[in-house]
Protein backbone atom coordinates (compact mmCIF):
# COMPACT_ATOMS: atom_id res chain seq x y z
CA UNK A 1 0.00 0.00 0.00
CA UNK A 2 2.63 2.41 0.91
CA UNK A 3 4.43 1.90 -2.65
CA UNK A 4 1.08 2.73 -4.11
CA UNK A 5 0.80 5.78 -2.57
CA UNK A 6 4.48 6.80 -3.51
CA UNK A 7 4.03 5.54 -6.92
CA UNK A 8 0.56 7.91 -6.79
CA UNK A 9 2.42 10.88 -5.29
CA UNK A 10 5.74 10.37 -7.84
CA UNK A 11 3.84 11.91 -10.57
CA UNK A 12 2.21 14.87 -9.03
CA UNK A 13 5.07 16.54 -7.73
CA UNK A 14 8.61 14.91 -8.07
CA UNK A 15 8.41 13.36 -11.59
CA UNK A 16 5.54 16.04 -12.71
CA UNK A 17 5.18 15.25 -16.36
CA UNK A 18 4.99 18.34 -18.00
CA UNK A 19 7.43 20.80 -15.31
CA UNK A 20 10.32 17.50 -14.13
CA UNK A 21 9.93 15.18 -16.78
CA UNK A 22 9.07 17.87 -19.59
CA UNK A 23 6.97 15.19 -21.37
CA UNK A 24 4.20 15.92 -23.87
CA UNK A 25 4.56 19.68 -24.11
CA UNK A 26 3.49 19.39 -27.61
CA UNK A 27 -0.04 19.54 -27.00
CA UNK A 28 0.21 20.87 -23.47
CA UNK A 29 1.12 24.12 -25.18
CA UNK A 30 -1.63 23.77 -28.01
CA UNK A 31 -4.57 23.54 -25.81
CA UNK A 32 -3.67 25.43 -23.06
CA UNK A 33 -5.09 28.60 -23.74
CA UNK A 34 -8.28 28.51 -21.49
CA UNK A 35 -9.37 25.97 -18.51
CA UNK A 36 -12.07 24.27 -20.27
CA UNK A 37 -9.35 23.05 -22.48
CA UNK A 38 -7.35 22.14 -19.74
CA UNK A 39 -9.96 19.87 -17.88
CA UNK A 40 -11.13 18.36 -20.77
CA UNK A 41 -7.25 17.58 -22.23
CA UNK A 42 -6.89 16.36 -18.74
CA UNK A 43 -10.09 13.81 -18.61
CA UNK A 44 -8.64 12.02 -21.81
CA UNK A 45 -5.23 11.65 -20.67
CA UNK A 46 -6.46 10.13 -17.50
CA UNK A 47 -8.83 7.84 -19.49
CA UNK A 48 -6.00 6.96 -22.32
CA UNK A 49 -3.01 6.58 -19.62
CA UNK A 50 -5.05 4.45 -17.14
CA UNK A 51 -6.14 2.12 -19.90
CA UNK A 52 -2.96 1.92 -21.37
CA UNK A 53 -1.11 1.33 -18.37
CA UNK A 54 -3.12 -1.36 -17.26
CA UNK A 55 -3.02 -3.17 -20.85
CA UNK A 56 0.88 -2.64 -21.05
CA UNK A 57 1.50 -4.20 -17.29
CA UNK A 58 -0.71 -7.15 -17.94
CA UNK A 59 1.21 -7.96 -21.23
CA UNK A 60 4.69 -7.20 -19.99
CA UNK A 61 5.88 -10.79 -19.46
CA UNK A 62 5.02 -11.35 -23.57
CA UNK A 63 5.92 -8.36 -25.07
CA UNK A 64 9.50 -9.01 -27.03
CA UNK A 65 12.06 -6.36 -26.35
CA UNK A 66 12.64 -5.73 -29.59
CA UNK A 67 9.21 -4.47 -30.29
CA UNK A 68 7.88 -3.01 -27.96
CA UNK A 69 7.50 0.11 -29.11
CA UNK A 70 5.34 -0.09 -31.90
CA UNK A 71 3.54 -2.62 -29.67
CA UNK A 72 2.80 0.34 -27.51
CA UNK A 73 1.71 2.20 -30.27
CA UNK A 74 -0.71 0.22 -31.53
CA UNK A 75 -2.81 -0.36 -28.00
CA UNK A 76 -2.60 3.62 -27.38
CA UNK A 77 -3.78 4.28 -31.17
CA UNK A 78 -6.54 1.47 -30.66
CA UNK A 79 -7.76 2.95 -27.17
CA UNK A 80 -7.66 6.16 -28.54
CA UNK A 81 -10.15 5.69 -31.41
CA UNK A 82 -12.31 3.30 -29.21
CA UNK A 83 -12.74 5.93 -26.96
CA UNK A 84 -12.99 8.68 -30.05
CA UNK A 85 -15.91 6.42 -31.61
CA UNK A 86 -17.39 5.82 -28.06
CA UNK A 87 -17.77 9.42 -27.82
CA UNK A 88 -19.33 10.14 -30.78
CA UNK A 89 -21.67 7.31 -30.39
CA UNK A 90 -22.86 7.58 -26.79
CA UNK A 91 -22.30 11.13 -25.38
CA UNK A 92 -22.31 13.34 -28.48
CA UNK A 93 -21.77 16.80 -26.64
CA UNK A 94 -19.15 15.93 -24.96
CA UNK A 95 -17.45 14.16 -27.77
CA UNK A 96 -18.01 17.67 -29.64
CA UNK A 97 -16.17 19.87 -26.65
CA UNK A 98 -13.48 16.82 -26.68
CA UNK A 99 -12.97 16.18 -29.97
CA UNK A 100 -10.13 18.06 -30.95
CA UNK A 101 -7.76 16.52 -27.80
CA UNK A 102 -8.83 12.90 -28.60
CA UNK A 103 -6.77 12.55 -31.58
CA UNK A 104 -4.15 14.54 -29.66
CA UNK A 105 -3.70 11.97 -27.24
CA UNK A 106 -1.82 9.42 -29.79
CA UNK A 107 1.29 12.25 -29.81
CA UNK A 108 0.98 12.85 -26.52
CA UNK A 109 4.42 11.53 -24.91
CA UNK A 110 3.12 11.13 -21.75
CA UNK A 111 1.35 8.04 -22.38
CA UNK A 112 4.15 6.08 -24.27
CA UNK A 113 6.43 7.21 -21.92
CA UNK A 114 4.72 6.00 -18.58
CA UNK A 115 4.19 2.45 -20.69
CA UNK A 116 8.12 2.25 -21.50
CA UNK A 117 9.25 3.65 -18.27
CA UNK A 118 6.82 1.99 -15.94
CA UNK A 119 3.57 0.00 -16.91
CA UNK A 120 6.07 -2.31 -18.77
CA UNK A 121 8.30 -3.03 -16.07
CA UNK A 122 5.55 -2.88 -12.78
CA UNK A 123 2.90 -5.06 -11.91
CA UNK A 124 -0.86 -4.25 -12.78
CA UNK A 125 -1.57 -1.90 -9.08
CA UNK A 126 1.47 -0.09 -9.25
CA UNK A 127 0.95 1.42 -12.83
CA UNK A 128 -2.71 2.24 -11.74
CA UNK A 129 -0.74 3.96 -9.40
CA UNK A 130 1.34 5.72 -11.50
CA UNK A 131 -1.46 6.51 -14.30
CA UNK A 132 -3.69 8.56 -11.86
CA UNK A 133 -0.95 10.52 -10.51
CA UNK A 134 0.79 11.35 -13.71
CA UNK A 135 -2.44 12.64 -14.92
CA UNK A 136 -3.28 14.37 -11.54
CA UNK A 137 0.49 16.43 -12.38
CA UNK A 138 -0.42 16.75 -15.55
CA UNK A 139 -3.82 18.25 -14.89
CA UNK A 140 -2.63 20.38 -12.16
CA UNK A 141 0.15 21.50 -14.50
CA UNK A 142 -1.73 22.46 -17.47
CA UNK A 143 -4.50 24.29 -15.31
CA UNK A 144 -1.85 26.57 -13.81
CA UNK A 145 -0.31 27.44 -17.45
CA UNK A 146 -4.12 27.75 -18.76
CA UNK A 147 -4.91 29.95 -15.76
CA UNK A 148 -1.84 32.26 -16.31
CA UNK A 149 -2.41 32.04 -20.38
CA UNK A 150 -6.58 33.22 -20.01
CA UNK A 151 -5.66 35.32 -17.62
CA UNK A 152 -3.47 37.58 -18.92
CA UNK A 153 -4.55 36.80 -22.37
CA UNK A 154 -8.35 37.58 -22.34
CA UNK A 155 -8.04 39.70 -19.05
CA UNK A 156 -10.88 37.24 -17.38
CA UNK A 157 -11.19 34.14 -15.84
CA UNK A 158 -14.37 32.02 -17.89
CA UNK A 159 -15.12 28.64 -16.81
CA UNK A 160 -17.38 26.64 -18.97
CA UNK A 161 -19.11 30.05 -19.96
CA UNK A 162 -19.58 31.58 -16.62
CA UNK A 163 -17.21 34.27 -15.93
CA UNK A 164 -15.81 34.16 -12.54
CA UNK A 165 -14.19 37.69 -12.65
CA UNK A 166 -12.28 40.07 -14.76
CA UNK A 167 -9.32 42.31 -13.85
CA UNK A 168 -10.30 45.96 -14.52
CA UNK A 169 -8.23 47.42 -17.31
CA UNK A 170 -6.73 44.22 -18.79
CA UNK A 171 -10.22 43.00 -19.62
CA UNK A 172 -10.41 46.18 -22.31
CA UNK A 173 -6.94 45.86 -23.46
CA UNK A 174 -6.02 41.83 -23.24
CA UNK A 175 -2.12 41.02 -23.42
CA UNK A 176 -3.49 38.74 -26.80
CA UNK A 177 0.43 37.49 -26.83
CA UNK A 178 -0.34 35.15 -24.26
CA UNK A 179 -2.76 32.99 -26.14
CA UNK A 180 -0.26 32.67 -29.03
CA UNK A 181 1.73 29.96 -29.12
CA UNK A 182 4.80 32.52 -28.06
CA UNK A 183 2.98 32.89 -25.12
CA UNK A 184 3.13 28.93 -24.01
CA UNK A 185 6.75 29.14 -24.29
CA UNK A 186 6.95 32.75 -21.99
CA UNK A 187 4.79 30.82 -19.45
CA UNK A 188 5.94 27.45 -19.27
CA UNK A 189 9.58 28.60 -18.79
CA UNK A 190 8.68 31.50 -16.08
CA UNK A 191 6.77 28.63 -14.48
CA UNK A 192 9.79 26.15 -14.42
CA UNK A 193 12.12 28.49 -13.40
CA UNK A 194 10.04 29.73 -10.89
CA UNK A 195 9.40 26.00 -9.63
CA UNK A 196 13.53 25.68 -9.56
CA UNK A 197 14.02 28.78 -8.06
CA UNK A 198 11.82 27.88 -4.82
CA UNK A 199 13.49 24.26 -4.69
CA UNK A 200 10.27 22.10 -5.69
CA UNK A 201 12.41 20.65 -8.30
CA UNK A 202 15.80 19.75 -8.11
CA UNK A 203 17.80 19.04 -11.33
CA UNK A 204 18.52 15.23 -11.15
CA UNK B 1 3.50 -21.40 -32.18
CA UNK B 2 7.37 -19.66 -31.66
CA UNK B 3 8.53 -19.76 -28.29
CA UNK B 4 9.64 -16.83 -26.71
CA UNK B 5 13.46 -16.76 -27.86
CA UNK B 6 12.95 -17.98 -31.25
CA UNK B 7 13.85 -14.97 -33.87
CA UNK B 8 9.89 -15.26 -35.14
CA UNK B 9 8.34 -14.79 -31.53
CA UNK B 10 8.26 -10.54 -32.02
CA UNK B 11 6.81 -11.08 -35.43
CA UNK B 12 4.25 -13.16 -34.26
CA UNK B 13 3.54 -11.22 -31.70
CA UNK B 14 3.25 -7.86 -33.48
CA UNK B 15 0.89 -9.29 -35.82
CA UNK B 16 -1.23 -10.88 -33.15
CA UNK B 17 -1.65 -7.34 -31.33
CA UNK B 18 -2.32 -5.67 -34.65
CA UNK B 19 -5.21 -8.38 -35.44
CA UNK B 20 -6.57 -8.36 -31.98
CA UNK B 21 -6.66 -3.77 -32.20
CA UNK B 22 -8.09 -4.95 -35.87
CA UNK B 23 -10.99 -6.99 -34.20
CA UNK B 24 -11.71 -4.97 -31.51
CA UNK B 25 -11.97 -1.28 -33.65
CA UNK B 26 -14.63 -3.16 -36.02
CA UNK B 27 -16.42 -4.44 -33.11
CA UNK B 28 -16.73 -1.11 -32.05
CA UNK B 29 -17.46 0.58 -35.22
CA UNK B 30 -20.06 -2.10 -35.37
CA UNK B 31 -21.82 -0.71 -32.59
CA UNK B 32 -21.24 2.56 -32.70
CA UNK B 33 -21.54 3.12 -36.92
CA UNK B 34 -25.42 4.07 -36.98
CA UNK B 35 -25.65 5.91 -33.96
CA UNK B 36 -22.85 8.02 -35.14
CA UNK B 37 -24.67 8.54 -37.80
CA UNK B 38 -27.85 9.76 -36.65
CA UNK B 39 -26.26 11.82 -33.63
CA UNK B 40 -24.22 13.75 -37.03
CA UNK B 41 -27.69 14.06 -38.72
CA UNK B 42 -29.24 15.44 -35.28
CA UNK B 43 -25.93 17.87 -34.75
CA UNK B 44 -26.53 19.31 -38.03
CA UNK B 45 -30.32 19.83 -38.20
CA UNK B 46 -29.56 21.94 -35.33
CA UNK B 47 -27.32 24.32 -37.21
CA UNK B 48 -29.28 24.50 -39.75
CA UNK B 49 -32.25 25.24 -37.96
CA UNK B 50 -30.67 28.01 -36.24
CA UNK B 51 -30.38 29.73 -39.34
CA UNK B 52 -33.87 28.58 -40.77
CA UNK B 53 -35.81 28.49 -37.71
CA UNK B 54 -38.95 27.19 -39.94
CA UNK B 55 -37.59 24.34 -41.11
CA UNK B 56 -38.96 20.88 -40.42
CA UNK B 57 -36.57 18.03 -42.50
CA UNK B 58 -33.81 18.45 -44.41
CA UNK B 59 -32.14 16.72 -47.60
CA UNK B 60 -28.62 16.78 -49.15
CA UNK B 61 -27.66 15.77 -52.57
CA UNK B 62 -24.89 13.36 -52.41
CA UNK B 63 -22.72 14.69 -55.19
CA UNK B 64 -22.37 18.25 -54.75
CA UNK B 65 -23.39 18.51 -50.67
CA UNK B 66 -25.88 20.73 -50.94
CA UNK B 67 -28.86 20.64 -48.21
CA UNK B 68 -32.08 21.61 -49.52
CA UNK B 69 -34.66 22.53 -46.40
CA UNK B 70 -38.28 22.07 -45.96
CA UNK B 71 -41.22 23.27 -44.11
CA UNK B 72 -43.41 21.20 -42.16
CA UNK B 73 -46.17 21.13 -45.32
CA UNK B 74 -43.20 19.20 -47.26
CA UNK B 75 -42.60 16.71 -44.44
CA UNK B 76 -44.41 13.21 -43.65
CA UNK B 77 -43.61 11.94 -39.84
CA UNK B 78 -44.59 7.91 -39.64
CA UNK B 79 -46.53 7.41 -37.09
CA UNK B 80 -44.98 4.14 -35.77
CA UNK B 81 -41.35 5.10 -35.58
CA UNK B 82 -41.76 8.88 -35.44
CA UNK B 83 -38.78 9.43 -38.71
CA UNK B 84 -39.56 12.09 -40.82
CA UNK B 85 -39.22 11.49 -44.77
CA UNK B 86 -39.65 14.96 -47.05
CA UNK B 87 -42.50 14.48 -50.22
CA UNK B 88 -40.92 14.05 -53.18
CA UNK B 89 -41.81 17.10 -55.45
CA UNK B 90 -41.87 19.49 -52.88
CA UNK B 91 -40.54 23.23 -52.68
CA UNK B 92 -37.59 24.03 -50.38
CA UNK B 93 -38.26 27.02 -48.39
CA UNK B 94 -34.01 27.48 -48.34
CA UNK B 95 -30.28 26.26 -49.03
CA UNK B 96 -27.71 25.10 -47.34
CA UNK B 97 -24.09 24.10 -47.91
CA UNK B 98 -20.58 23.41 -45.94
CA UNK B 99 -17.57 25.47 -47.15
CA UNK B 100 -14.41 26.66 -46.03
CA UNK B 101 -11.94 29.78 -46.25
CA UNK B 102 -7.82 30.13 -45.99
CA UNK B 103 -8.12 31.65 -42.37
CA UNK B 104 -4.19 32.44 -40.54
CA UNK B 105 -4.42 29.58 -38.54
CA UNK B 106 -5.92 27.10 -41.21
CA UNK B 107 -9.09 26.30 -42.57
CA UNK B 108 -12.30 27.77 -41.66
CA UNK B 109 -15.39 25.39 -41.98
CA UNK B 110 -18.14 28.13 -42.69
CA UNK B 111 -21.75 26.61 -42.87
CA UNK B 112 -23.98 28.76 -45.56
CA UNK B 113 -27.49 29.15 -45.24
CA UNK B 114 -29.06 30.74 -48.64
CA UNK B 115 -32.82 31.86 -49.37
CA UNK B 116 -34.62 30.36 -52.34
CA UNK B 117 -33.12 33.58 -54.93
CA UNK B 118 -29.94 32.35 -53.36
CA UNK B 119 -29.65 36.03 -51.33
CA UNK B 120 -27.97 34.65 -47.95
CA UNK B 121 -29.63 33.91 -44.89
CA UNK B 122 -26.92 33.93 -42.64
CA UNK B 123 -24.03 32.25 -41.78
CA UNK B 124 -22.04 30.03 -38.95
CA UNK B 125 -18.53 29.06 -38.29
CA UNK B 126 -18.15 25.30 -37.63
CA UNK B 127 -14.40 25.13 -37.22
CA UNK B 128 -11.66 27.03 -37.33
CA UNK B 129 -8.36 27.85 -35.77
CA UNK B 130 -7.62 31.76 -35.94
CA UNK B 131 -5.73 33.26 -33.00
CA UNK B 132 -8.39 33.26 -29.40
CA UNK B 133 -9.33 36.69 -28.99
CA UNK B 134 -8.54 37.79 -32.10
CA UNK B 135 -9.64 36.04 -35.33
CA UNK B 136 -11.69 33.96 -32.70
CA UNK B 137 -13.48 37.03 -32.92
CA UNK B 138 -15.52 35.49 -36.50
CA UNK B 139 -17.64 33.36 -34.69
CA UNK B 140 -19.41 36.00 -32.28
CA UNK B 141 -22.62 36.63 -33.65
CA UNK B 142 -22.38 40.13 -34.42
CA UNK B 143 -19.97 39.55 -36.97
CA UNK B 144 -21.71 36.64 -38.40
CA UNK B 145 -25.38 38.76 -38.83
CA UNK B 146 -23.71 41.03 -41.17
CA UNK B 147 -23.91 38.49 -43.94
CA UNK B 148 -27.63 38.32 -43.35
CA UNK B 149 -28.99 39.38 -46.67
CA UNK B 150 -26.26 40.18 -48.70
CA UNK B 151 -26.01 39.34 -52.61
CA UNK B 152 -22.98 37.90 -53.80
CA UNK B 153 -21.35 41.33 -55.60
CA UNK B 154 -21.54 43.11 -51.54
CA UNK B 155 -19.70 39.84 -49.91
CA UNK B 156 -16.61 41.00 -49.19
CA UNK B 157 -14.74 43.25 -46.35
CA UNK B 158 -14.91 47.20 -46.76
CA UNK B 159 -11.39 47.22 -47.62
CA UNK B 160 -11.99 45.04 -50.44
CA UNK B 161 -14.99 46.91 -51.56
CA UNK B 162 -17.65 44.92 -49.77
CA UNK B 163 -20.38 45.52 -47.32
CA UNK B 164 -18.62 43.89 -44.28
CA UNK B 165 -16.78 45.56 -41.24
CA UNK B 166 -14.17 43.55 -40.58
CA UNK B 167 -12.98 42.28 -36.72
CA UNK B 168 -9.83 44.89 -35.80
CA UNK B 169 -6.97 42.77 -35.78
CA UNK B 170 -7.84 39.95 -37.75
CA UNK B 171 -8.38 41.12 -41.05
CA UNK B 172 -7.14 38.13 -42.71
CA UNK B 173 -9.71 36.00 -40.65
CA UNK B 174 -12.61 37.80 -41.66
CA UNK B 175 -11.49 38.49 -45.30
CA UNK B 176 -11.02 34.33 -45.75
CA UNK B 177 -14.74 34.32 -44.29
CA UNK B 178 -16.18 36.30 -47.03
CA UNK B 179 -14.21 34.96 -49.66
CA UNK B 180 -15.09 31.40 -48.43
CA UNK B 181 -18.80 32.21 -48.75
CA UNK B 182 -18.33 33.44 -52.62
CA UNK B 183 -16.07 30.62 -53.65
CA UNK B 184 -18.94 28.29 -51.71
CA UNK B 185 -21.46 29.97 -53.35
CA UNK B 186 -19.75 29.72 -56.72
CA UNK B 187 -18.97 26.46 -56.22
CA UNK B 188 -22.75 25.22 -56.10
CA UNK B 189 -23.73 27.24 -58.68
CA UNK B 190 -24.44 24.07 -60.76
CA UNK B 191 -25.79 21.84 -57.69
CA UNK B 192 -28.55 25.00 -56.82
CA UNK B 193 -29.70 25.07 -60.61
CA UNK B 194 -29.89 21.82 -60.68
CA UNK B 195 -32.06 21.69 -58.04
CA UNK B 196 -34.26 24.93 -58.84
CA UNK B 197 -34.94 22.86 -62.60
CA UNK B 198 -35.84 19.71 -60.84
CA UNK B 199 -38.35 21.15 -58.53
CA UNK B 200 -42.33 21.17 -60.32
Amino acid sequence: MRSFVKNLTNGIVRSNPTFILLLGLCPTLAVSTSLDNAVGMTGAVLFVLLAANVIVSLLRRWIPNRVRIPTFIVIIATLVTIVDLALQGFAWSLSQSLGMYIPLIVVNCIILGRAEAFASRNNVRQSVADAIGMSIGFGVAILLISLVRQLLGTGSLEVFSIRLFSVPGLADNPASIFLLPMGAFFVIGILLALFRWMGVSECE
Amino acid sequence: MATKRSAAYPIVFLTLVVLFSVVALTLVNEVTEERIAANKREAIKQMLAELFPEMADFTQDEGSGLYSLFDTSAVVTDGETGETSVLSGSLPIGYAFMTDGRGYGGKIGILVGLEVDQAVRGIRIISHQETPGLGAKITQIGFLDQFAGLSPGELAIRRDGGAVDAITGATISSRAVAEGVVQGIVDMTAALEAVGEGGP
